[in-house]
């Protein structure tokens, strides 16, 4: 049951991490989460055991690690444009090419 | 059988008065945060302008409506959109001469052009796509559309400029939309009046359901909606959406240079 949990617990606080450095950093708390609950479970039933809790404290870390990322992200993350040089090229090409087009289009209608 | 004088006259004025523009003006910027949401959350994905400018040619002057679409710098590596829709059009009737589509949607490249014709109906449609080795190819086509259709950009507008205020709740209205050289008929139902808060302020306003006919684009029952400003500017402020691959909505950031 322990070595279940524990196994859950290092799966999904990696996958935490993993989502945390990507743009899918929202998404990483899903995991997080997880993570932390599976340590506490994992830390609560290997003190009902008496053995050591090792491994625990290694999911723990991974776990906060992720949740410090994402932290992180949500107070310093902006929503920057990145390069527009090429769509700007591309508008101004299409305003050039359409002014010549309109130039031939007749437009008998009142303005 | 005879029509009475006064009722031609009555058509004759209504009919103008529905197609003048009075909402839309030059130099109009609106922009817009696109959302989707990914496992229950809301992520920013990309920013969405609506612009308005004029456009003198040697004849004429339009106004040029422009809409453009670009991720932000943190989505470019996955999946970069650099998207852009243009349509020339009689700023007094909003009636459209030309309309461009210019997409480049990671890695896709397409171009989609429409030459009206308003008094024939005819449309030129030009299609241009990129192959695998980077080369294009085109395709011209030619086909004839009533007087109603209109393209994306110019029913955007259009449903700006139509008098909600008339409406009663529960009224609904068809409109035409030429897409990849097929029409395709959307569907606006007035579901009530609602303020939201914005980041351009609290505003009251129209909440529309809006449906596509024939096509399973759009998901649900008044599950896509949109809402405009219930004054005359008529600003889109919130829209939300729901497609097979899941839902999203799009707020609106600023708006600058507006009529009224």
């Amino acid at each position: 049951m322990k070595k279940t949990i524990l196994a859950i617990g290092f799966i999904t606080a990696i996958i935490a991490v993993v989502l945390a450095v990507t743009p899918l950093y929202k998404i990483s708390i899903i995991p997080t989460l997880i993570a932390i609950i599976c340590g506490v479970v994992a830390l609560y039933l290997s003190l009902k055991e008496k053995s050591k809790p090792k491994s625990i404290q290694y999911v723990m870390v991974i776990a906060v690690l992720s949740l410090t990322i994402f932290i992180y992200k949500t107070v310093v993350d902006k929503n920057e444009i990145g390069n527009t040089e090429e769509l700007n090229k591309r508008e101004q090409d299409n305003l050039n090419e359409s002014k010549e087009i309109l130039d031939d289009i007749e437009i008998d209608e009142e303005f | 059988m005879k029509i009475p004088f006064s009722l031609l006259l009555f058509l004759v004025t209504y009919i103008n008065v529905a197609q003048r523009n009075t909402t839309i003006a030059p130099g109009e910027k609106l922009v817009f945060t696109a959302s989707y949401n990914m496992s229950g959350l809301m992520t920013d994905l990309a920013q969405v302008t609506m612009e308005t400018s004029v456009v003198n040619t040697s004849k004429t002057t339009l106004m040029r409506l422009k809409c453009t679409a670009t991720t932000y710098k943190k989505w470019d590596d996955f999946f970069k959109i650099r998207d852009l829709y243009e349509s020339y059009v009689n700023p007094k009737s909003l009636t459209s001469y030309l309309y461009n589509r210019d997409i480049s949607e990671g890695g896709y490249y397409k171009f989609m052009q429409y030459k009206y014709s308003p008094k024939t109906g005819l449309v030129k449609s030009l299609k241009r796509k990129k192959r695998k080795d980077g080369s294009l190819w085109e395709e011209k086509t030619s086909f004839k559309i009533d007087e109603n259709t209109r393209d994306l950009v110019t029913t955007l507008y259009h449903i700006r400029n139509l008098d909600i205020h008339k409406a009663q709740v529960g009224d609904s209205q068809d409109f035409s939309v030429l897409f990849d050289n097929k029409v395709t008929v959307v569907t606006l139902t007035y579901l009530k009046k609602e303020t939201l808060n914005t980041k351009i302020g609290n505003k009251e306003c129209y909440k529309l359901a809006v449906a596509l006919k024939g096509t399973n684009l759009l998901k649900g029952k008044n599950e896509n909606l949109i809402w405009l400003t219930a004054d005359k500017n008529k600003i889109p402020v919130l829209a939300k959406f729901k497609i097979p691959v899941g839902n999203g909505e799009l707020k609106i950031d600023s708006a600058e240079g507006t009529k009224y």
